[in-house]
């Protein structure tokens, strides 16, 4: 730890915001949970015969009704404040919808309908400051691919081939492309066929409310296959449309972070770290870092902190061991 | 040799039997169906009677397609749980909603069309939702059979005597009416097996050919 005096120091309570991240992305998984249960005791509730359902049906309802009644009179009007999931919900009366939904739909309909529209707009100006946030604070599907990144990084060190391929970051953008196409050509909103949280969302409903998935899980299991054997995080960093959509948007957040080169001292933690391979250690986030705050709390001599520029901040080489060492072995020139 | 003989009897009663029950297999196969076609839940399944859009939707399901995102929603929000999703195996009008009233039919709430973030599902008022009519088969419901009192199409409706109500001069005889909305409780509700009341589209039913 060589802090020199005078160094900027990143604000302390950023390295915390990784925390905070999980516990956002849990509530959401929670909910998405959480929802088809309470739809179903409120056709419970609706039905007025709770001395008709079978014994499993009976204990579902005693325990909803058990965790709800604190703030619910009317549990079919009341429980209705929240509804949906990430792909389109209501939200105490706030219609939100993915922009990839909206995008999606104006390409299959061929026509723009307004009130529809506009459930994106709050998305789409969180996204302009805050860039792809969605993908790192809110994704459902995020919270399970980070899970099973977990699990292949244990996989790996008891000695399986886990994959690392990379790929061209671009190629989202032609599957956003061809989506949309598809979608005008077919008529039917395609993309959410294949856009993770949105077949996580639909998935845990049909399973909960519905009993038992459909294709959409199989799809979902093909991408953790894909991510664990070939390419870490791989479904979202090449392929998913969505992301694509977000990253576009994104590209010129406000928010974004950069690296404090006088306290940086190479390590890479931060590039290893970053789910979607990115390359923090030498200035470039682009427009596909997520905000997650992966970097922030990883890096141990707290040269990551968050700036408000429209692009990243230039390239400012290597951190202060590089630079250290330059210094004494000048004729070795750069690295 | 005794028991080879015992087996050749064996082979040839085998062999007796296949070719006398022969004519009746093909008689079979080429005898028509025992029961009218179109009373037959097998049928009505083949037609897409059981699949029936939310109320409120497109009319051209083409243009539904197009505007459902399948959010789920209205699924979610239906208390009688009767909204279902197309395709849950992926295929070309994913995760669009459907009812089969054979199975649960709509209580017209009105949650679903409140719900729909897209205009697939444009609030209407209650007399102006068209899922379609029902069609009763003379043939094979309880009561035009003479088989029995029955009228829990009836008893079941919504709509009460705008939609159906018995026949003037047989009390019993259930018929439909213009006002029927095709919400499909009583396709939920009919008892007999053969599935005698059922929900088609408005232009293909009339009030006055409910005979088959
Ligand atoms: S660069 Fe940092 S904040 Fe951005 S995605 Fe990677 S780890 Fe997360
Ligand atoms: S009107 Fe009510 S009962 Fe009918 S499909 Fe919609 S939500 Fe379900
Ligand atoms: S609420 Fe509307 S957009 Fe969502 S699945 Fe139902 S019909 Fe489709
Ligand atoms: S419920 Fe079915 S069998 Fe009974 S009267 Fe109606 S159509 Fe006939």
């Amino acid at each position: 730890m060589s802090l020199t005096m005078g160094t900027p120091k990143p604000f302390a309570l950023w390295r915390h915001l990784n925390k905070l991240r999980w516990l956002s992305l849990s509530i959401v998984f929670a909910m998405l949970v959480a929802l088809p249960f309470i739809h179903v005791y409120q056709t419970y509730t609706a039905a007025h015969a709770y001395d008709l359902l079978a014994p499993a049906e009976k204990q579902l309802y005693d325990v909803m009704e058990t965790l709800t009644a604190a703030f619910t009179d009317d549990p079919a009007e009341d429980l209705d404040a929240i509804k949906g999931n990430t792909w389109s919900g209501s939200f105490f009366g706030l219609q939100l919808s993915d922009p990839l939904a909206v995008a999606g739909q104006m390409a299959a309909g061929l026509k723009l309908y307004a009130p529809f529209l506009l459930t994106a707009l709050i998305p789409v100006l969180f996204t302009l400051v805050l860039g792809r946030f969605f993908c790192g604070w809110i994704c459902p599907a995020t919270f399970l691919y980070e899970l099973n990144t977990n699990v292949s990084t244990w996989l790996a060190r008891l000695g399986f081939k886990v994959g690392n391929r990379r790929f061209d970051l671009r190629l989202k953008y032609a599957v956003l492309g061809v989506g949309l196409l598809l979608s005008a050509a077919t008529g039917s909103v395609l993309m959410a066929a294949i856009y993770p949280p949105a077949i996580v969302g639909r998935e845990l409903y049909y399973a909960i409310a519905l009993g038992g998935f459909g294709a959409g899980a199989a799809f979902f299991v093909g991408t953790l296959l894909f991510d664990t054997l070939v390419a870490r995080r791989g479904f979202c960093r090449y392929l998913c449309p969505g992301g694509a959509l977000y990253s576009l948007l994104g590209r010129y957040r406000l928010l974004r972070i950069r690296r404090i080169v006088e306290n940086c001292n190479d390590c890479a933690k931060c590039n290893a770290v970053c789910e979607f391979g990115l390359d923090p250690l030498r200035d470039h986030f682009g427009q596909e870092c997520n905000n997650c705050t992966a970097c922030i709390a990883v890096c141990p001599t707290q040269a990551m902190t968050f700036v408000l520029r429209p692009t990243d901040f230039p390239k400012q080489g290597p951190g202060h061991l590089g630079k250290q060492y330059r210094r004494a072995h000048p004729d070795q020139g750069a690295h | 040799m005794q028991r080879r003989s015992a087996l050749q009897r064996l082979i040839r009663g085998a062999a007796l039997l296949a070719a006398a029950s022969l004519p009746y297999g093909v008689a079979r196969l080429l005898a028509p169906e025992a029961r009218a076609q179109n009373h037959n839940r097998e049928h009505n399944r083949e037609h897409k009677r059981n699949h029936i859009r939310p109320p409120g939707a497109l009319k051209d399901d083409a243009a539904f397609v197009a505007a459902c995102i399948g959010c789920g929603l209205c699924g979610e929000v239906c208390p009688p749980r009767c909204i279902r999703f197309h395709d849950r195996d992926g295929g070309g009008k994913v995760n669009t909603p459907f009812i089969n009233p054979e199975d649960k039919g709509c209580t017209l709430c009105n949650k679903c069309m409140a719900v729909c973030p897209t205009e697939a599902l444009i609030e209407t008022p209650l007399d102006e939702i068209d899922m379609g009519i029902a069609q009763i088969d003379r043939a094979a419901c309880y009561p035009w059979v003479d088989r029995g009192i029955c009228g829990a199409c009836v008893s079941v409706c919504p709509l009460g005597e705008r939609a159906i109500g018995f026949e003037m001069w047989n009390q019993y005889r259930p018929i439909i009416k213009d006002g029927c909305v095709g919400c499909g409780l009583c396709v939920e509700v009919c008892p007999e097996p053969s599935l005698p009341i059922w929900i088609v589209d408005r232009a293909e039913g009339t009030v006055a050919r409910h005979t088959v």
